[in-house]
C-alpha cells in the first residue's frame, strides 16, 4: 500500500515536472496571472474615485476570467495526458514497468491536478495581494479562498473530461483538438444554445435553471457568486428563483454537480484505460 | 383611582433593592412641567404617561413589560422619555405593540435603548416630535411578522435623527411633511427609509445597509436625499434609492454601492413640469446603476460618477428613454466605460457617451437571460455587434458631454474598510500554495531503500 502510494506521488512528481516543461500550460498559466493582475489594477483604479475599491466587481472580473481560462487550461492538459504518451511511445515503456494501470492513472491525474491548483494560486494570490497594496480586499477574505476553491473544483471537472476524451484517443493533436471544441462548447456554445432555446421556446425560469446545471461552467459561476454576494439576485429571475426554491441546500447542488462532473467522466476515463489492449 | 391600586399592588411585591422608586405613583402624582428622575433598576411595564413631564434615566433603567402590550404609551404633549432601557413589548401587530407609542404632540424620545421590542418608537397623530440617538433592535422573527423600528404615522415636523435600527421591518415616514430624517443607521432590515406621501422631507447622511430597499419614496413632492450611504442593498427588491410617482425629487451626494440596483425610477416625476434631480451622486459596483421604465420623462442626471457598474442604464421592459437631461450646463456624468477622447482638454468628451449594448437590449426584452450574466458567451454576442453594425441596437440614452475624470464628490458617513491584514494573510497563503507545489515537483524523487 504505501510503496503504490509512493509509486503514485512519484509519478505525480514526474507529471508536475512535465507541466513545468509545457509551453501551453505555462502560456495559459501566465495569461491567468496577467489578467488577474491587470483586473485588480483596474480595482487600484477605481479606489481613488470611490474612497475604496470594489471587491465584488473585481471579484466578477476573476469568475469571468476563470470562466475563459481555467476550462481551456484543464482541458488541453487532460486531453494531452494519456494520448501523447501513447504517441511517443512513453507509456508502453511505463506500464512493462512492475506498476499497476490504476497507479500511473492516479499519479497522472494528481500531478495535473496539483499543476492547476498552483497555476490558480498563483494567479489568485497575486491578484489578491494587489488588492491588498490598494488598500481594499474582500469584506470576507474567506469568501475569497472559497472562490479559489471553486476554481479549481471547476478545473478538475474539465480536467476529467479532458482525461476521458484522452483515453478516447490515439493521438495526441486529435485528443487537443476535440478538448478545444469542448472549450469552445462549454463556454461559448452550450451557453449561446441555452439562450436561443429559452427565448425561443419561452421556457419557464425553473426548467431554465435546471437546463443550466448541465453545464460545469454555469454551475461552477452560480456557486462562486454565492459565495461572494450570498444571494443570486445578479442572474435575474432565474438565479432568485433558485435561492428561494432551494436555500441553504442551493449550494449543496451546485457543489454536488461540479463534483460529479469530476468523478464521472473520470472514472470513465480510467476504465477506458484499464481496458485498452493497445497500450 | 386605578393607577394608585396598581401601584398599590406593586408595593404588596416589590422588587426593593431592584426598584427604588415606584415609578407609577411618581407618574401619577406628578404635575406637568415636573422632572422625574429614575434611578438605575428594573421596573415593570407597561408606563402609561398623561401628564406632559420629563423622565430621565440614571444608568440607563430597565423598563420591561414582560412580552404583553406597549412599554410606555404616551398620551400627553410635551413628554420627554430620556436614557432608559426600554424592553419586552408584545408581539401582535394588530395592537401594534411598541417600545414606546406616542400618541399626542411634541414628544421627545431621546437616547434610550430599545430591545426585544416589536415596534421601537412608534409616533402616531404626534406632531413636532424628536427621536434622536436611540438604538432599536428588533425581536427575532420572520421579516412579514417584525414590527417597524421607527415609525411616524401623521406626524408633521418630526425630527429623526442618529437612531441606529437593526433587525427590524421597516422605519416608516407617512403622512408626515416637513420631517428631517437625519444621521440613522438601518441594518438588516427590510425597507430601510420607506416615505408615503409626504412634502418637503430632508433624509441627509443616514446609513442603510444590508436592507431588502435602502430608501423608498413613494408618492409625494419635494423629497431631498443628500448624503446617505445605500451599501448592499440586495434581494428580490434590492434597490439603495426608489423613487415611485414622487415630484421635485432632489437626490444630491449620495453614495450607492454594491446595490442590486442603485436608483430605481418607477414614473417619477408624476406629473408634467415637475422634475427629478440626480446630481453628484457615486454609482459604484451596482449590478445596476440606474434602473428606469421607460416612459419616465423630466429627469435631470448630471454630475454623477457611474464606475464600474454591472450595468450603468438599465431600462424596465422595451424602448428608448426620451425628454431626459443627462447634462447640465455642458457637464454630463462620469461613465467608467465611456471611450471617447477630449481634443480640446476641457475636461468633457469630443464624443457623446452611450449606452448601447445587445445583450443589455435582450435582458430588457428577457429578464430571464440575466441567469447568463458573467459568462464569456454575453462578451461574444456584445462582440458580435460590434462587429457586424446590422445588430447594432439603439442606444438607451445619450450623454453629450461626459466628464473625462470622475469629480472629486463629498465623503459620507458609514464606509468600513476591508480587513487588510486577513486578505494579506489569505493572499500570501494562496501564493506559498504555489510555491510548496513548485518545490514539491521539483525535488527529485525520493529512492526507496532496501
Amino acid at each position: 500500500m504505501t510503496s503504490s502510494l509512493t509509486t503514485i506521488w512519484t509519478l505525480a512528481q514526474k507529471e508536475m515536472r512535465d507541466a513545468l516543461r509545457n509551453r501551453w500550460f505555462l502560456l495559459y498559466t501566465a495569461a491567468f496571472a496577467a489578467l488577474a493582475l491587470a483586473f485588480s489594477w483596474l480595482a487600484l483604479a477605481g479606489a481613488g474615485i470611490a474612497g475604496f475599491a470594489g471587491f465584488g466587481r473585481t471579484a466578477a472580473s476573476l469568475i469571468n476570467l476563470v470562466l475563459l481560462i481555467v476550462p481551456l487550461m484543464a482541458l488541453t492538459i487532460g486531453a494531452q495526458s494519456i494520448a501523447a504518451e501513447l504517441e511517443r511511445g512513453t507509456l508502453s515503456y511505463l506500464l512493462a514497468q512492475p506498476i499497476g494501470r490504476l497507479e500511473v492513472f492516479l499519479g497522472k491525474y494528481l500531478g495535473l491536478a496539483l499543476s492547476l491548483l498552483a497555476a490558480l494560486a498563483l494567479g489568485f494570490g497575486i491578484s489578491g495581494l494587489v488588492m491588498v497594496l490598494s488598500g481594499s480586499g474582500a469584506a470576507d477574505p474567506g469568501a475569497y479562498v472559497a472562490l479559489v476553491v471553486l476554481a479549481f473544483l471547476l478545473g478538475l471537472a474539465m480536467l476529467s473530461v479532458g482525461f476521458l476524451v484522452s483515453a478516447l484517443t490515439r493521438k495526441a493533436s486529435v485528443a487537443v483538438g476535440i478538448g478545444l471544441f469542448l472549450w469552445l462548447a462549454f463556454v461559448f456554445l452550450g451557453d449561446l444554445g441555452m439562450m436561443g432555446t429559452a427565448v425561443a421556446m419561452k421556457l419557464p425560469i425553473a426548467s431554465l435553471f435546471a437546463m443550466s446545471l448541465s453545464n460545469p461552467s454555469q454551475v461552477f459561476k452560480m456557486a462562486a457568486i454565492l459565495d461572494i454576494n450570498a444571494t443570486l439576485d445578479i442572474l435575474g429571475p432565474a438565479g432568485m428563483y433558485a435561492v428561494h426554491q432551494y436555500g441553504q441546500g442551493l449550494l449543496a447542488i451546485l457543489l454536488g454537480t461540479l463534483a460529479l462532473w469530476a468523478i464521472v467522466p473520470g472514472v470513465l476515463a480510467y476504465l477506458r484505460f484499464a481496458n485498452r489492449g493497445d497500450l | 383611582m386605578l393607577s394608585v391600586l396598581i401601584a398599590a399592588t406593586i408595593a404588596l411585591f416589590p422588587l426593593a433593592a431592584d426598584q427604588p422608586l415606584d415609578l407609577k405613583a411618581a407618574l401619577a402624582a406628578a404635575q406637568p412641567g415636573d422632572t422625574i428622575v429614575v434611578p438605575a433598576g428594573r421596573y415593570a411595564g407597561p408606563l402609561v404617561i398623561d401628564t406632559p413631564v420629563t423622565l430621565v434615566g440614571q444608568d440607563y433603567p430597565v423598563i420591561d413589560a414582560g412580552g404583553s402590550g406597549s412599554v410606555i404609551t404616551v398620551n400627553a404633549p410635551d413628554v420627554t422619555i430620556r436614557g432608559f432601557e426600554i424592553r419586552g413589548s408584545g408581539a401582535s401587530l394588530d395592537r401594534e405593540d411598541a417600545g414606546v407609542t406616542g400618541l399626542a404632540p411634541r414628544l421627545t424620545v431621546e437616547d434610550n435603548r430599545l430591545e426585544d421590542v416589536l415596534f421601537g418608537v412608534y409616533l402616531k397623530d404626534a406632531p413636532g416630535s424628536v427621536v434622536r440617538g436611540n438604538t432599536v433592535a428588533g425581536k427575532p422573527l420572520e421579516m412579514g411578522v417584525r414590527g417597524d423600528g421607527l415609525r411616524l404615522w401623521y406626524s408633521a415636523g418630526s425630527l429623526v435623527e442618529n437612531n441606529h435600527v437593526s433587525d427590524s421591518r421597516d422605519m416608516i415616514v407617512w403622512y408626515s411633511p416637513d420631517s428631517i430624517i437625519r444621521g440613522n443607521t438601518v441594518e438588516r432590515s427590510r425597507y430601510g427609509l420607506h416615505f408615503m406621501v409626504n412634502e418637503n422631507v430632508l433624509i441627509e447622511e443616514n446609513v442603510l445597509r444590508d436592507n431588502s430597499v435602502g430608501i423608498y419614496l413613494m408618492y409625494g413632492d419635494g423629497y431631498t436625499v443628500r448624503r446617505n450611504l445605500l451599501f448592499d442593498n440586495r434581494g428580490q427588491s434590492g434597490y439603495g434609492l426608489g423613487l415611485k410617482d414622487v415630484d421635485n425629487a432632489v437626490v444630491d451626494g449620495n453614495y450607492f454601492v454594491a446595490n442590486r440596483v442603485g436608483v430605481y425610477n418607477d414614473h417619477s416625476p408624476l406629473s408634467p413640469n415637475a422634475t427629478t434631480r440626480t446630481e453628484n451622486n457615486l454609482f459604484a459596483y451596482n449590478d445596476i446603476a440606474l434602473w428606469m421604465l421607460p416612459l419616465v420623462e423630466d429627469n435631470v442626471t448630471a454630475g454623477n460618477v457611474f464606475q464600474e457598474n454591472g450595468e450603468q442604464i438599465a431600462l424596465a421592459g422595451e424602448g428608448v428613454l426620451r425628454n431626459n437631461l443627462w447634462s447640465e450646463a455642458g457637464r454630463g456624468n462620469y461613465w467608467s466605460d465611456y471611450a471617447g477622447y477630449d481634443a480640446d482638454n476641457n475636461g468633457v468628451g469630443d464624443v457623446p457617451y452611450q449606452a448601447q449594448s445587445l445583450f443589455e437590449d435582450l435582458l430588457a426584452k428577457h429578464p430571464e437571460l440575466r441567469l447568463f450574466q458573467l459568462s464569456p458567451a454575453t462578451d461574444a454576442i456584445d462582440l458580435a455587434a460590434r462587429a457586424f453594425p446590422l445588430f447594432q441596437p439603439r442606444p438607451k440614452m445619450t450623454d453629450e458631454h461626459p466628464l473625462m475624470a470622475p469629480p472629486v464628490l463629498p465623503a459620507v458617513p458609514g464606509l468600513t474598510p476591508a480587513p487588510l491584514a486577513a486578505n494579506l494573510a489569505a493572499s500570501l497563503a494562496m501564493l506559498a500554495a504555489a510555491a510548496l507545489i513548485l518545490v514539491f515537483a521539483v525535488r527529485r524523487p525520493r529512492r526507496t531503500t532496501g
